[in-house]
């Protein structure tokens, strides 16, 4: 397949009318191919052989047409005066699917004794994703992508599920040979919700449209060469290179435009009924307003009314048009209602009209030749997004060049260096924080609020005027109490990054003979990143000006010797020695201004209230060193049974002294029986077996304690013990693999499976475990135990049909992963993974799956149903008739893991249209929603309103005939009865009424991930133009959530890559992306 | 020849990275941060971590002017319903306690007898401010890790400890400590509550031991008669000079934690509670200006229904004083000592004076420490609500009520003198009914970090609820 569209590319423009071109397909022996497929270059016109070997296609003289088989050599033939063209195919032992594996050696995929899966370029590049991650989402079995719907945020790449537990779980990343630093940057109150930007994985910085292929390892013994970072699996990525060009020029360009905006289905649905209060607390009619107006007459007490303007939630009094009151946008001197009434109604615009269209144009050019001697490409790609919050905007220009010279016949040199630089502005704020405009909008709002006057007053004033201002009575009734208004944060409150980056690697390879090749290569990646945070005066929060300064590089040196022999007929080894050396920096500064800024928008440290002190400010340079030695021998025998054999030995400056070196073998064989049973329905059959360590080591500084610098205090210094205790008596964490699997292509290869089945043992667990604060710290660096992860990946593919001018593919991925807590280190007897807010703690303790929520439980009745308070039982009158909860904390109330994930990827051509979609699956894992844990007891949600089973408005008191009867029973098991009150914020579905349990939501879902429909102009077409080749595509990213459980939300929308899963706050919704894509060469 | 070629490069190679396991080490010490530091840089640390918890009013950290109803909440009346687990309220307060004080002095207290070095003064300051934050931590939950706390990756999860036993220990290192306060080095300045003034640090200890006697009357009064004798004739605080308090700075981090809930957050969470208004209302009290603000006009008084929602602009304000940023932490003072013998003396434990002596000193001592007229302090005394003789009730009573109304801003100590004298009468919480906790429960991590011994405890204080008593607590 991979062949047929290289061919594709390998195309020339002569001028010819169009024929029936027919002919016969056969192979070696005279035997004629069935299904072998014949496509003209550079179109999508194709068919494909009959039982007699035997096709018909419409060509122009001078069209070439490609043949290809599976297994066997494809061919190119020209269309020349004859109307018939036959052509016999040689069976392939060399070409076959050449794929990359580990280190960058090329392998033919048969032989391969482990998983690995393939994507195509086009597959990545052709429907847009800013973060090239996302678009591998769905497309690889057992590759679980994971992105928060965040303008240029991180994406989570776990590959068969959390192995390494608290460590780095991310999959190593490689470009061509150069390992890519893939860190977020986050910082853990980002991670675990408690504020701040996602500014993105290291991996965004590769740029979709210079990718030729992806491929996948995902077991350890596929990865086992890579060393310490392979533990997690391996993304190897092949950009494109310069190619024969015949029949082009070689420049491409490629340009796509996208405009998004939020799928409703992921944001809130406010209810229109009641607006701004906590209940009947305060003054006036109802106790539901504020009278502290100076026009408030108490005479009139229904008159003059002032909105409580100061309270974040929306259990005030019921909207009347014909109640004329103050509202925020009533109190603000420089308007013309200043001092008048206003009818209080429901807005036009709630907050979801905040959100914009987003737009994205990604524009890239390059230009490549090759011949026998020198290959080059030279790429340039600009991507500008805007996203869907006010005031916010990336910016990335990517250039690219690989080139490479064979010197004589032995040296070849290779070379090549990306420089991406990425400026954003405005990046979106996160979790439980004000920056976070979601954490208001999901949480703590009034629906009394028209967003649209929130941006008048901003457009129009430029101050701070929030809906949220305290109001009269106050002695500061413009200042916002809790909430800004959210236009001013977002253009006064803003973020900006700049990141340069450069990576790439030079190589050299001499073959000293045909069997003995040396191999050499420096391969670098660094970026300098700076990150500037703002908040200015007049926010609620303290003002601050806040910076980081990241530099990052990794050198990686390889030396490869490898020999390759035939030695005798059938039996051939291919061999290799290697050393590597990873050289690692980090050079990280971050500050932060201290008790506010002095001036309003200046922000850099002159500017901050006091002096910095060690509380302000951060440094860490380390450097990591990791130097490994390898060898790999794999026989291969009548192409027919193959055997490797790898091993490494690594040593860590990480690792304390005595223990710095770890060894790692693997070994794996395979069968191709399908050489062995003569069937003729079965093109390819093979039986893979592997086992594989690999070893994995730390961050520097976790084996030497030192001490905390605090801020000097009355003229002393002060030192501290820092919270996790470092270790000298750490060791490396082990992985142990064990994968079988199958491939088998059947019916001249329209239908066909790999299927891997996996056991993965990390013991050792190098890990900063959650202890006991009364131990004297809060984590402890140990060998910390150990987990298994058990799967089965399933990858089919089929062509359900194949005619002469319509072909359907189809692609199927799935992959089922369990997790288990073998052991835990002694003393200990759970494993936290983070302590979030609402009371809710993930980790696991043995036996159960990692990542496990626990938190309060409802209290069940033997007969399965809900207990629920009554006037009898119940602690007070404000718990009557809500859900009884556990006291304790430790409850079993979720699990992070999805029971299976899978996509599902169709692809129809029809003459010169292709239409295909993605669809991406994940059934079952949990989410604790801080959201619905807050929101819920705010009374913004739709359901909060309403009537009950009585007819009346739930909202009226008790008294009054309010109130809901919930679904459960009393003490004696008899069906609740009972109503609770529905008129204030401590009702029986929010954070003050309701177990964490009522929060837990199943994240399964079922999307439409992407959608192409494309058209490719005809030759017949092209010839009058200056083109090579032309494509135009309608394209869609995440258009339509089939299937959700979640509400008001994506169920995708965590906070951060990393091991903290399965906990919401200040979701972002879903964005349906929807454009064009132009492809043209030259 | 080839093969030599290779053996050359491999050879080059591996001398290129030719590092040694020693300099690899190098790589993985942290040239930012120090591995050696003294007792006094620790020292200092610890003490004002344990000053600012203490202090704190922040949500996440301490709710004990909540808990003593001398406060409540405006908008988000959570904490005042004792919603403990929301915020992790009990985990934040556990974990400053244990790691940021205790550890840190243990740690102190290892440098400093290091080389021989024991039973120095160094060595008593420490342990003396060990034993306050021990008795802070068994006050808070009941049973608590102590043996086998602070033991880093040795014991991660440690048993808890019976709380009465723990108190009968701590007695037993505070006297050890007294005995070594004036031998050998001290802290020096490093001691930012008295510089190293030895004859304070004994008061400071006696007067601990007084307070650690104090807890134990109704339980164990003849190990409280001999624990509060031995402390008067080793002699307590006799005047407010003595306090153990600290000032603090006017800029972050080292401002009064108080200013940076009340002003730097521009926020207005915090009222007073109607529970300390009505009663100061009633009995007339003059330190009612010094306490609040009149902006409800003067004389005005009216605090917020404890534990309900509550506007700010219609009741009255939290004092002037406690918005500045350098306002004084205290951790004990001479007010506290005199109503601790006030009880003495009522319990019949022989420590001189009369329970109507201490009493009126101490009233007198809080009426000056917050700058009330030695005039208006006097009528007051005078006024038959407020005298010993004529105050209406039983002892615990009278001196309950004072010794509340004195203890505004130390939250921790008026929540422990409702438990201790049944007196004042609190609120019920508003929003959720709920009665005045007895103690926190225990932190939700040790219900999953520590289980098996969270457990065991949790049974033998009579289950982890805010509802079971600490063992000094009997009525």
């Amino acid at each position: 397949m991979i062949l047929t569209l290289f061919m594709a590319f390998v195309v020339q423009l002569t001028f010819a009318q169009q024929r029936t071109i027919s002919g016969t397909v056969t192979d070696e022996n005279g035997l004629p191919l069935l299904g072998a497929t014949v496509v003209i270059s550079g179109s999508s016109t194709g068919t494909s052989t009959d039982f007699d070997g035997n096709y018909k296609i419409n060509a122009n003289t001078g069209d070439v047409l490609s043949f290809s088989y599976v297994g066997y050599q494809g061919q190119n033939i020209t269309v020349g005066t004859s109307n018939t063209v036959n052509v016999t195919l040689q069976l392939d032992n060399t070409l076959d699917e050449v794929v990359v594996t580990a280190l960058g050696i090329k392998r033919n995929k048969k032989a391969l004794g482990y998983a690995q899966q393939g994507v195509g370029g086009d597959d990545i590049a052709d429907v847009k994703s800013t973060n090239i991650m996302d678009a591998l989402s769905g497309e690889v079995s057992g590759l679980d992508i994971q992105s928060y719907n965040q303008m240029g945020g991180s994406a989570n790449i776990v590959v068969r599920g959390y192995s390494s537990l608290m460590g780095n779980n991310q999959a190593l990343i490689v470009v061509d040979g150069t390992p890519i630093v893939n860190e977020t940057g986050s910082t853990t109150d980002q991670k675990t919700g408690r504020g701040g930007y996602s500014y993105g994985n290291g991996a965004i910085d590769v740029n979709p449209d210079d990718v030729a292929d992806v491929s996948v390892l995902k077991g350890a013994a596929a990865t086992a060469l890579y060393g310490s970072r392979a533990s997690n699996g391996v993304i190897l990525i092949t950009t494109k290179k310069g190619k024969d060009t015949s029949g082009g020029i070689g420049i491409s360009f490629n340009s796509s435009h996208m405009i998004g905006t939020a799928d409703k289905e992921t944001l809130p649905k406010y209810q229109k009924g009641y607006g701004a209060g906590y209940g009947p607390y305060y003054d006036g009619p109802g106790k539901r307003w504020n009278i502290d107006h100076p026009n408030y007459d108490a005479t009139n007490p229904s008159e003059n009314l002032t909105v409580l303007t100061g309270e974040d939630a929306s259990y005030g009094p019921a909207f009347d048009p014909n109640l004329n009151v103050y509202q925020w946008f009533n109190l603000i001197p420089e308007w013309g209602n200043y001092n008048q009434t206003s009818p209080y109604v429901a807005p036009n615009s709630t907050a979801n009209d905040f959100l914009k269209a987003s737009t994205t144009f990604i524009n890239s050019l390059s230009f490549g030749k090759s011949n026998d001697k020198t290959t080059f490409r030279a790429g340039y790609t600009n991507m500008k997004q805007e996203g869907i919050l006010p005031n916010s905007e990336i910016n990335r220009n990517t250039f690219t060049f690989n080139g490479s010279q064979k010197f004589g016949d032995k040296l070849t040199v290779y070379g090549s260096i990306t420089y991406t630089k990425t400026e954003g502005l405005g990046r979106y704020g996160t979790g439980y924080d004000g920056r976070n405009p979601f954490q208001s909008f999901r949480q703590w709002w009034q629906v009394n609020v028209d967003i649209l006057q929130q941006k008048a007053a901003f457009d129009q004033t430029g101050k701070n005027y929030s809906w949220n201002m305290y109001g009269p009575g106050y002695s500061n009734p413009l200042q916002p109490h809790y909430f800004d208004n959210p236009y001013w944060d977002r253009y006064r409150n803003y973020s900006t990054d700049d990141r340069n980056r450069y990576f790439g690697n030079a190589s050299l390879d001499y073959a000293f003979t045909d069997e003995l090749n040396l191999f050499g290569r420096w391969a670098y990646d660094s970026y300098n990143e700076v990150q500037e945070e703002r908040i200015d005066i007049g926010a609620v929060d303290v003002a601050e000006y806040r910076m980081r300064n990241n530099i990052v590089s990794e050198m990686n040196y390889d030396l490869i010797l490898s020999y390759q022999k035939d030695l005798n007929d059938k039996l051939n080894l291919d061999a290799l020695v290697g050393w590597s050396l990873r050289v690692q920096k980090w050079d990280r500064f971050s500050g932060v201004t201290n008790g506010g800024l002095n001036f309003p928008g200046i922000f850099n440290f002159d500017n901050s209230a006091n002096f910095l002190t060690p509380e302000d400010t951060y440094n860490y340079d380390a450097t990591k060193k990791v130097d490994g030695l390898y060898a790999r021998a794999s026989f291969g025998y009548d192409n027919t049974y193959y055997l490797e054999g790898t091993f490494r030995t690594d040593r860590s400056s990480a690792l304390p002294k005595a223990n710095n070196r770890y060894n790692y073998p693997s070994i794996s064989g395979t069968i191709i029986f399908s050489k062995l049973i003569d069937v003729e329905w079965l093109n390819f059959g093979k039986v893979r077996a592997n086992y594989a360590q690999v070893g994995n080591d730390l961050d520097p500084y976790n084996v030497f304690r030192t001490y905390g610098i605090g801020a000097g205090f009355d003229g002393n210094a002060l030192a501290s013990n820092p919270n996790t205790l470092n270790n000298i008596d750490l060791k490396a964490e082990t992985t142990t693999e064990q994968e079988i699997g199958m491939e088998i292509q059947l019916f001249d290869s329209r239908f066909g499976f790999d299927v891997s089945l996996y056991n993965r043992t990390t013991k050792d667990l190098l890990t900063p475990l959650d202890v006991s604060n009364s131990s004297g710290f809060s984590s402890i660096w140990l060998n910390g135990g150990s987990v298994e992860n058990k799967g089965i990946e399933v990858f089919v593919n089929a062509t359900p049909i194949r005619k002469d001018d319509f072909t359907w593919d189809v692609k199927v991925n799935f992959a089922k992963n369990k997790s288990k807590v073998l052991s835990l280190a002694e003393g200990l007897d759970f494993l936290q993974q983070a302590s979030v807010q609402g009371g809710v703690t993930i980790g696991a303790t043995v036996g159960e799956p990692y990542g496990v929520i626990r938190g309060r439980d409802f209290i069940y009745h033997e007969n399965g149903g809900r207990e629920i308070y009554t006037v009898d039982d119940a602690p007070s009158s404000s718990w009557v008739g809500v859900y009884k909860r556990t006291s304790a904390s430790n409850h079993v109330i979720g699990d992070i893991n999805p029971d299976w994930t899978g996509g599902v990827k169709n692809v129809f051509k029809y003459k010169n249209f292709d239409l295909s979609f993605l669809i991406d699956i994940q059934k079952g894992g949990d989410v604790f929603s801080l959201d619905t844990w807050y929101g819920y007891a705010t009374g913004i949600y739709d359901f909060t309103v309403g009537t009950n089973d009585l007819g009346n408005p739930i909202r009226n008191s008790l008294a009054d005939g309010g109130g809901v009867i919930l679904d459960g029973v009393n003490a004696d098991g008899s069906k609740n009865t009972t109503r609770a009150r529905t008129d204030l914020y401590t009702n029986p579905w929010g954070y003050a009424r309701t177990p964490n349990a009522a929060h837990v939501y199943d994240a399964s879902f079922v999307k439409l991930r992407e959608l192409k429909l494309g058209y490719s102009l005809p030759e017949r077409l092209l010839k009058f133009s200056p083109f090579h080749r032309l494509s135009v595509a309608l394209i869609g990213r995440n258009l339509w959530i089939i299937h959700k459980n979640t509400p008001y939300t994506d169920p995708e929308s965590g906070l951060s890559s990393g091991n903290v899963q399965g906990y919401q706050s200040g979701a972002y919704p879903s964005v349906k992306e929807i454009g064009l894509n132009l492809k043209v060469e030259f | 020849m080839i093969k030599k070629k290779i053996l050359i490069l491999f050879a080059v190679s591996l001398l290129f990275s030719g590092c040694s396991n020693e300099d690899y080490e190098e790589l993985n010490r942290d040239p930012n941060y120090p591995t050696q530091v003294s007792a006094e840089q620790l020292f200092t640390s610890a003490t004002k971590s344990l000053f600012d918890q203490i202090e704190s009013t922040n949500v996440n950290q301490n709710v004990f002017r909540l808990f003593a109803q001398y406060w409540t909440e405006t908008t988000y009346v959570d904490e005042a319903n004792y919603d403990l687990t929301n915020r992790r309220i009990p985990e934040n307060h556990w974990s400053e306690l244990y790691r940021d004080v205790l550890f840190d002095l243990a740690d102190a207290k290892t440098i400093a007898t290091a080389n021989g070095n024991e039973n120095s003064t160094k060595e008593g300051q420490i342990s003396i401010l060990e034993v306050y934050a021990w008795q802070i931590l068994v006050d808070t939950f009941g049973d608590v890790p102590y043996n086998e706390a602070l033991k880093g990756k040795e014991i991660k999860s440690p048993k808890y400890d019976n709380a009465a036993t723990i108190y009968t220990d701590l007695i037993a290192r505070l006297n050890n400590a007294l005995s070594m306060l004036g031998t050998g080095e001290n802290l020096g300045d490093s001691d930012i509550i008295y510089k190293s003034d030895v004859n304070k640090w004994k008061k400071f200890g006696n007067s601990l031991k007084l307070k650690l006697g104090a807890r134990l009357t109704d339980v164990n009064l003849a190990l409280a008669t001999t624990t509060i004798t031995e402390a008067v004739n080793a002699g307590v605080f006799t005047s407010s000079d003595d306090d153990a308090k600290i000032s603090y700075e006017g800029s972050t981090p080292n401002t009064n934690p108080i200013w940076i809930a009340l002003v730097q957050s521009g926020r207005n969470d915090f009222i007073p509670a109607n529970t300390i208004t009505d009663h100061m209302n009633t009995l007339n009290d003059p330190r009612r200006p010094m306490y609040f603000k009149q902006n409800l006009g003067v004389g005005v008084y009216t605090g917020g229904i404890y534990g309900k929602q509550s506007s700010f602009s219609s009741h009255t304000h939290i004092g002037e004083l406690l918005h500045d940023p350098t306002y004084k932490g205290v951790l004990l003072d001479y007010v506290e000592v005199k109503f601790n013998l006030a009880e003495a003396v009522e319990q019949g434990i022989a420590v001189g004076g009369t329970a109507k002596e201490h009493y009126t000193d101490a009233i007198n001592t809080s009426m000056t420490d917050w700058g009330v007229s030695a005039t208006d302090a006097a009528t007051y005394l005078a006024s038959t609500t407020v005298d010993y003789d004529t105050a209406a009730g039983t002892w615990k009573e009278k001196i309950g009520m004072q010794y509340w109304l004195a203890m505004y801003n130390r939250g921790f100590e008026g929540w422990y003198v409702y438990r201790k004298f049944d007196a004042p009468t609190f609120n019920t919480a508003f929003g959720s009914g709920f009665p005045v906790p007895k103690r926190y429960t225990y932190p939700t991590n040790e219900q999953s970090l520590n289980e098996a011994n969270w457990e065991t405890a949790s049974t033998a204080i009579g289950g982890d609820e805010q509802q079971s008593k600490i063992f000094w607590d009997v009525n």
